[in-house]
């Protein structure tokens, strides 16, 4: 099927399929909250999945399909480099810091940076700061946190995986972000011709070269 | 046009099935077109040429390189050809051709080697076809029995075939015009599906699968690494940076594995095996599977070590090492191949091109890996790449490591003990000339206490000081006897 990300084939029963890269540093929980999200279950034994870097999930909003693929990265300091290998084509971002260390909100700034840069206003981006359980122990300010985000283009989500607090409303109002942002995308394209470009963002192809496949083509809409 | 085909299922017209030399017989699309009788008479014909002209060729060359060997020693041909691997041999024979069939002739199996190797390169003598039509002819089986069950059917194989010889003719195309041909017929086609057919986008994700097989097996030797790129370079010069990096370390990497598990010890080899595997398939989408089987298997040697779901964290060190440690053949050819002529949704969104990604950051970070990306010191990092050796309680990469772990226990109690007694020859070194030295002062000493006095009248009156002399029989006196 052609939909690579957000635009679908046909109108009457779409199905948006959207690509979140989740980033963040090491230890702020990135795994426990997609764990949370996709199994809901947190720190247990009786988890079936082999990992938690790539996990998809089925959706149902108003009415129209979404299928969200997560995908995890690396967020160690000398794999920084490669986050636009990852973050290509993506739809959205869950950028994720804990509340309780000043230093991964730092890294929060950067990597929204790049994403700006590289993506643009394409990307819908959410920052998450994870473990509020451990409220006592904060020390990113939610005011700061949040006027930062705003500041940004971004929505800011307080979330703890722990207590299962947070997580559905942030992926639902993403998923509906994007969902917006990819009919807004496919409105400006233009008016009909469905085989949408956004599907093939990232295969280097330009579109409006019919004849390079015609002579295979021709033969069928005429005969 | 759809309601014909529907009726009459996969059939084709009887004017396309006849040979094509017009001699009545049915032909077959394995042989060209041909009926089998004309296609022997075509292969062997153009066999006989190639194997004359080969011939030809090689008492060229041959005379050429007596000629060159008698004004000096070393041929020129014969010295570019020594240091060739037998990869970059098989790489570079299209462009070295001439060269090899010559070497080819003096090895003990000459002349079907020969045979073979200029068929290869001749992609457009039918004999080509002949030679790779066991696999295509299977897969062009297959894939027309796939369609048979289909509305399309007819349709799609029609398209296909005629995509496939279109674009035998393309063969001088740069690697992204090509791409771009086979990623415009996979999105015209897809698209048409959905529209004209009315297929569920899985259905056509399924029929889509089944076409990317049937042309990319067919294309596959003139679209793997083509020769207008610079992907077979980079290969090479990949391979020898892995080479290079030998000396890392699982614990330089931080992998999250511990090989001393017999079961993660298991999946890191099959993992392995998996990614080397990679290069043998001719399907994007069956590389990319190897490359998702190759994931799987670091998925359960991180599960085996740390009994908890792997992330990203974990994983993309893990395949950094298995990258490393496996030096797959041909790596970036394959990358550039999936990437140019792989069906987008399944690279773009989806669980292959999630690993695939991670393959590629992996390749990208063993590019540009550097003392940093390692927690070493700049010192450190230059001394391993110039193939210094480590401290030596650190296995490195490439070598096995349950061997190493058995052999370095009693190696490094030997190395104990070593140490103990060049320390002890020390210190008995410097006892020694301790003790000299003291042996000498006290000399020294007694000589300067007592010195050396040589009493002058002693000398003549040694017999006055002897008492007992008086007791001694007088001496002998001579006596002279008559003779």
């Amino acid at each position: 099927m052609a939909a690579g990300g957000g635009a679908a084939a046909t109108s009457a029963h779409r199905t948006f399929s959207f690509k979140v890269v989740l980033l963040g540093e090491g230890c702020v929980g990135k795994t426990s909250l997609v764990l949370r999200y996709c199994e809901n279950k947190f720190n247990d034994k009786h988890i079936t999945t082999l990992q938690a870097s790539f996990l998809t999930k089925k959706l149902n909003i108003t009415g129209k399909r979404v299928n969200l693929a997560i995908w995890d990265t690396a967020g160690q300091e000398r794999f920084h480099a490669l986050g636009p290998i990852y973050y290509r084509d993506s739809n959205g971002a869950v950028l994720v810091y804990d509340v309780t260390d000043e230093d991964s909100f730092q890294k929060v700034k950067n990597w929204v940076k790049e994403l700006r840069k590289m993506l643009g206003n394409e990307i819908c981006l959410c920052i998450v700061g994870n473990k509020v359980d451990l409220e006592k122990e904060r020390h990113v300010s939610v005011e700061d946190a949040e006027a930062y985000a705003e500041s940004v283009g971004a929505k800011h989500y307080h979330t703890s995986a722990k207590l299962n607090k947070g997580i559905e409303e942030l992926f639902l109002d993403l998923c509906k972000r994007m969902m917006e942002t990819a009919q807004v995308d496919e409105r400006s394209k233009g008016n009909g011709t469905s085989h949408a470009s956004t599907g093939r963002r990232g295969v280097q192809i330009i579109d409006d070269e019919p004849q390079a496949a015609m002579p295979a083509g021709g033969c069928c809409s005429s005969g | 046009m759809s309601q014909r085909s529907e009726r009459r299922g996969i059939h084709v017209d009887q004017s396309e099935l006849l040979c094509k030399k017009g001699c009545g017989y049915y032909g077959n699309a394995a042989w060209q077109g041909l009926c089998s009788k004309c296609w022997r008479e075509e292969y062997q014909r153009a066999r006989q040429k190639q194997i004359q002209e080969d011939w030809e060729l090689a008492e060229k060359l041959q005379r050429e390189e007596d000629a060159a060997y008698a004004s000096s020693h070393v041929p020129p041909s014969q010295s570019s050809l020594t240091p060739f691997s037998k990869f970059e041999e098989k790489k570079t024979n299209e462009k070295t051709r001439k060269v090899t069939t010559v070497k080819k002739f003096f090895s003990p199996s000459s002349r079907s080697n020969t045979k073979k190797e200029s068929h290869e390169a001749k992609s457009h003598s039918p004999s080509f076809a002949r030679r790779s039509s066991v696999e295509t002819d299977q897969v062009s089986r297959e894939f027309v029995d796939f369609l048979r069950s289909l509305k399309p059917g007819r349709e799609i194989h029609k398209q296909s075939r005629a995509f496939v010889e279109s674009m035998g003719n393309k063969k001088d195309l740069g690697a992204d015009e090509l791409s771009e041909c086979v990623q415009d017929f996979y999105q015209n086609m897809s698209d048409r599906l959905l529209t004209h057919f009315k297929g569920s986008s899985e259905k056509v994700e399924r029929v889509m699968d089944q076409v990317e097989k049937y042309i990319m097996t067919r294309l596959y030797k003139s679209m793997f690494c083509p020769e207008t790129t610079d992907d077979e370079k980079k290969d090479l010069s990949t391979q020898h940076r892995i080479r290079a990096l030998h000396w890392v370390t699982i614990q330089m990497l931080c992998v999250p594995v511990d090989e001393e598990i017999p079961e993660a010890a298991d999946s890191v080899v099959k993992a392995i095996t998996d990614i080397i595997e990679m290069d043998s398939k001719r399907v994007p989408r069956d590389k990319l599977a190897c490359i998702t089987s190759c994931s799987k298997h670091i998925f359960n040697a991180i599960m085996v070590t740390k009994k908890e779901p792997a992330s990203a964290d974990d994983f993309l060190p893990t395949l950094i090492y298995i990258v490393l440690k496996a030096n797959p053949p041909r790596l970036q050819s394959n990358i550039q191949y999936i990437t140019r002529f792989c069906n987008p949704s399944r690279l773009m969104s989806g669980e292959d091109g999630y690993y695939f990604t991670n393959l590629c950051c992996a390749v990208a970070f063993i590019e540009k890996l550097d003392a940093h990306s390692l927690n070493l010191s700049v010192e450190d990092f230059e001394r391993y790449m110039c193939g210094g050796s480590g401290s030596g309680d650190e296995s490195p990469c490439r070598r096995s490591e349950p061997p190493s772990q058995w052999l370095l226990e009693p190696l490094s109690a030997l190395q104990d003990r070593q140490q103990r007694v060049l320390e002890e020859a020390q210190d008995l070194q410097i006892e020694i000339q301790r003790w000299q030295e003291s042996v000498s002062r006290e000399v020294q000493d007694i000589i300067s206490k007592y010195p050396l006095e040589i009493k002058r009248q002693a000398a003549h009156a040694i017999d006055c000081e002897n008492e007992e002399n008086d007791r001694l029989p007088p001496p002998l006196q001579p006596q002279v006897f008559t003779t």
